[in-house]
């Protein structure tokens, strides 16, 4: 028992007497308080429209709209989700959503798997081979800044900028949500690079490896079971923003959404959000069984 | 305490040290505020298998790694088969003479054996063949042979990470057969062993350097191995030599001052 | 799992898997539309100008209190709704955990329900509850507030389950000997041994809130997102730019903010 409550103890230990992180928790308290005050007083908050009732209606209105009980209905009056031919329809723009998924990702593995070497502080300064060199240390800082930038910056707000120069479609989505991604992926695997176990790269140095021979064999083998499991991982993301990338780019379910929230087509808004959740539900199914098999040891 | 230095070695090969196949002269280390190797003449002839004894921080591995290019020694000379290897950076002119095997292996977990057995060839390789082999296996006869010698023909195309410590020590040992140096180093190769397999290790690596007509030194503890598998012993302490005598003169005596944390004075004659 | 009982030997498997990921990202680049040229009318001038735009970036003072602004508003809203977030996703990831109530098949099955909950809940990004919450109850603050708590309460609660469910049981036990109901062992022994490791995944968390509310500008919530877009229209590049610097450091200060929480508390 005495094991048990020293157990008890040592989870809180970090929580009690003047430490960073209480400090930290009173000051998350306070901006939270200031916060909540801002948007309850501001001048926009919707709060007192939550106890009109007018705004209620108006919501339960938009929802049995939503699920086709009432009014708003185009087509012969049924749900779209009741029309196999919608489903089609719609269908076809979830594989779109799909196939800009998968760009996404294709896009920011290719520029990670090109990348991701040297932004790993232990081959930039030769630790792992190769010789330290002023350009290799500025590619490094370079390398690491671009990739904290591009994960700064959420994908829709990407995706706005791009649209200003690329034709619309799947493309500027799956840029966009490429970048993004880049910068987390690109973090992450140079990360295991700078983790790794230096003996096996030593051994093939001392084998007679020259510096390419030495990431082929010895870091790149061992890098890619985590950097192949990274990208399944941000396909799981990825898909679930790919809707959202879409009400810019104009690409896939995205813009439908839009389209037909605008025109108050509701049903069809529902039968997009089912398909939304089809997708994500077959990626996680997907993404889950193919880590299985790279299964990192 | 070098005064227990061998000095008829030292006369000679200042003569004619094309007969030693290692050759190093004032040999030094410092890390920082620690002497991890005091200034050290070390010569070994081909044919020789020499054991470093000494307890840990006495810089066994140090001057291992010095010997296999890995660390640059602060001072000395070093000439490996009469050709002084000052400023060669290891890789593929270091690793015709010497090769490395380390307690850990380093072997890489996630690539088939058959990549990691030709590992040892990436020396003699071209990057172009190198690269083309991971995708398929070049000289794969080869390595069969060398695994079947090694009786773990069946594991070639397995992954690394799946084999039980003693293969993956052959497959390291296999790797070391690819590349063949005349100098075969090894740190520690058998301290996590049960006695029967350390014994068998060890006949594998001398098997090796005799095949190649080349030397092996090597850093353990047990003295039966030493008295068994090794002609000479070489022992250390905090960086400095000790004694370096012929193995069949090993007392346990000896071995028990030799790690006596008080710093007796060691009984050699 | 190990290899043997895996479908496929692991290596075999990640050569075959490397395989099919190349091949359908070349499929996928099928399904780009190229006939239609890819930058479009007036987009290679943008393209070109944007870079340029960067040096130096909009640096008046007036703008620079704007962008402050800016991103006070994002930080209003990435706060409340991470906050809301916790409020919301303890006691769903307290019941998800099943660690309240008697042991028994009605336990399990609310405990199941529940996190059938939580993944619809995070299911749906931010932006789709956003854009259904505006429609169905007006646009207002507390619309995307709602928005962003409510995925990120799905993401919390699996979290929160799972840590209840992690810890050791050796002092639970000493609790139910001593007579502790399940809401006893929970208040006095779930809940203190993972304190640390709640308030570190939810202050994690609060990085990506940052995002989520700079995006709110997208249904007309005032912050970084909806200067940006308004900068975007005027084609004032340089104004884009200080803007996404803006969001960029405060995205860097919150991240370091919370790594050093976490690394004080895990230490």
């Amino acid at each position: 028992m005495i094991t048990d409550n020293s157990k008890l103890v040592e989870a809180t230990r970090g929580l009690r007497g003047i430490t960073f992180p209480r400090v930290s928790l009173y000051g998350f308290l306070v901006l939270s308080v200031v916060s909540w005050a801002y948007i309850i007083f501001g001048v926009d908050s919707g709060l007192g429209d939550l106890f009109t009732g007018r705004s209620w209606s108006n919501a339960g209105h938009f929802f049995s709209q939503l699920l086709g009980l009432e009014g708003g209905l185009t087509g012969g009056g049924r749900p779209a989700f009741f029309d196999l031919g919608r489903w089609g329809e719609t269908g076809k723009l979830a594989y779109k959503t799909l196939m800009m998924s998968v760009l996404a990702i294709g896009l920011a593995g290719f520029g990670v798997l090109v990348t991701f070497l040297p932004a790993a502080r232990n081959v930039s300064n030769g630790e792992l081979g190769g010789s330290p060199s002023l350009a290799l240390g500025v590619l490094y800082h370079v390398l690491r800044l671009f990739f904290a930038f591009t994960r700064a910056v959420p994908e829709l707000i990407w995706a706005m900028v791009i649209v200003f120069f690329l034709s619309p479609g799947i493309l500027p989505g799956a840029i966009a949500l490429g970048l993004h991604n880049y910068g987390i992926v690109g973090k992450l695997s140079a990360e295991v690079v700078e983790n790794m176990d230096p003996g096996p790269a030593r051994a093939l140095r001392s084998a007679g490896a020259g510096n390419i021979q030495m990431l082929a064999y010895g870091i790149i083998p061992q890098a890619m079971p985590h950097f192949l499991t990274y990208l399944l991982y941000r396909w799981e993301v990825v898909i679930r923003t790919t809707v959202v990338v879409g009400f810019v780019s104009a690409g896939g379910l995205g813009q439908e959404f839009r389209l037909n929230l605008s025109f108050f087509q509701y049903t069809d808004v529902f039968l997009i959000i089912l398909w939304y959740l089809i997708l994500v539900l077959a990626v996680d199914l997907l993404s889950a069984f193919l880590r299985r098999m790279v299964l990192v040891r | 305490m070098s005064q227990y230095q061998n000095s008829s070695n030292r006369a000679t090969h200042d003569i004619n040290h094309s007969r030693f196949l290692v050759d190093g002269r004032g040999l030094s280390k410092v890390f920082g505020t620690l002497t991890a190797v005091s200034p050290l003449d070390i010569a070994i002839k081909a044919g020789e298998r020499v054991a470093l004894v000494g307890p840990s921080g006495s810089g066994k591995s140090t001057i291992l790694y010095i010997l296999a290019g890995l660390i640059p020694p602060d001072s000395g000379d070093l000439f490996l088969d009469s050709k002084s290897t000052v400023g060669l950076q290891p890789g593929r002119e270091l690793s015709e003479f010497v090769g490395l095997i380390r307690q850990q292996l380093d072997l890489v977990p996630q690539l088939p054996v058959v990549q990691n057995v030709l590992a040892g060839r990436l020396g003699q390789w071209g990057l172009l063949r190198s690269l083309v082999s991971l995708f398929s296996a070049r000289e794969r006869d080869s390595v069969l042979a060398t695994l079947s010698k090694l009786g773990i023909a069946d594991k070639i195309d397995e992954p690394t990470s799946q084999l039980s410590g003693g293969e993956q020590q052959r497959v390291a040992i296999a790797r070391l057969m690819l590349q063949a140096p005349k100098i075969i180093l090894a740190d520690e190769p058998v301290s996590s062993l049960d006695p029967a397999r350390a014994d068998e290790i060890l006949r594998l690596l001398t098997g090796l350097a005799d095949d190649i007509g080349g030397v092996m030194v090597a850093s353990l503890h047990a003295p039966d191995l030493i008295r068994e598998h090794f002609t000479r012993v070489i022992g250390l302490r905090e960086g400095v030599l000790q004694f370096d005598i012929p193995s069949e003169e090993l007392m346990p005596s000896v071995l028990e001052a030799l790690y006596d944390l008080d710093q007796q004075p060691i009984p050699i004659s | 799992m190990t290899w043997t009982n895996s479908p496929f030997r692991s290596l075999d498997a990640r050569r075959l898997l490397s395989l099919v990921l190349i091949g359908a990202f070349v499929w996928s680049l099928s399904s780009v539309d190229w006939r239609g040229g890819i930058v479009h009318t007036g987009g290679g001038d943008a393209l070109k100008d944007f870079p340029l735009a960067l040096f130096p970036p909009e640096l008046s003072p007036g703008f620079l209190k704007l962008g402050l602004i800016a991103s006070w508003q994002t930080v209003v809203h990435a706060v409340a709704g991470i906050t809301l977030a916790i409020i919301i996703g303890l006691p769903l990831g307290i019941i998800a955990s099943g660690s309240l109530g008697k042991p028994g098949r009605v336990r399990m099955l609310v405990a199941a329900v529940m996190r059938f909950i939580l993944a619809f809940m995070r299911s749906i990004h931010e932006l789709i509850w956003a854009v259904l919450f505006v429609a169905a109850f007006g646009l207002s603050s507390l619309a995307a507030v709602l928005a962003i708590a409510i995925p990120y309460a799905g993401i919390l609660g699996r979290i929160y389950s799972e840590l209840l469910n992690d810890v050791s049981e050796g002092p639970l036990d000493g609790l139910r000997s001593a007579g502790a109901s399940p809401a006893g062992v929970l208040i006095y022994g779930r809940m203190p041994m993972v304190l640390t490791d709640l308030l570190s995944y939810g202050f994690y968390r609060f990085e990506c809130a940052i995002r989520a509310a700079a995006i709110m500008s997208f249904v007309g919530i005032r912050g970084l997102g909806f200067e940006i877009q308004l900068s975007l229209h005027d084609l004032k590049f340089a104004e884009v730019w200080t803007l996404l610097l803006f969001l960029f450091g405060l995205v860097l200060l919150v991240d370091y903010w919370s790594t050093s929480v976490r690394r004080s508390l895990n230490s």
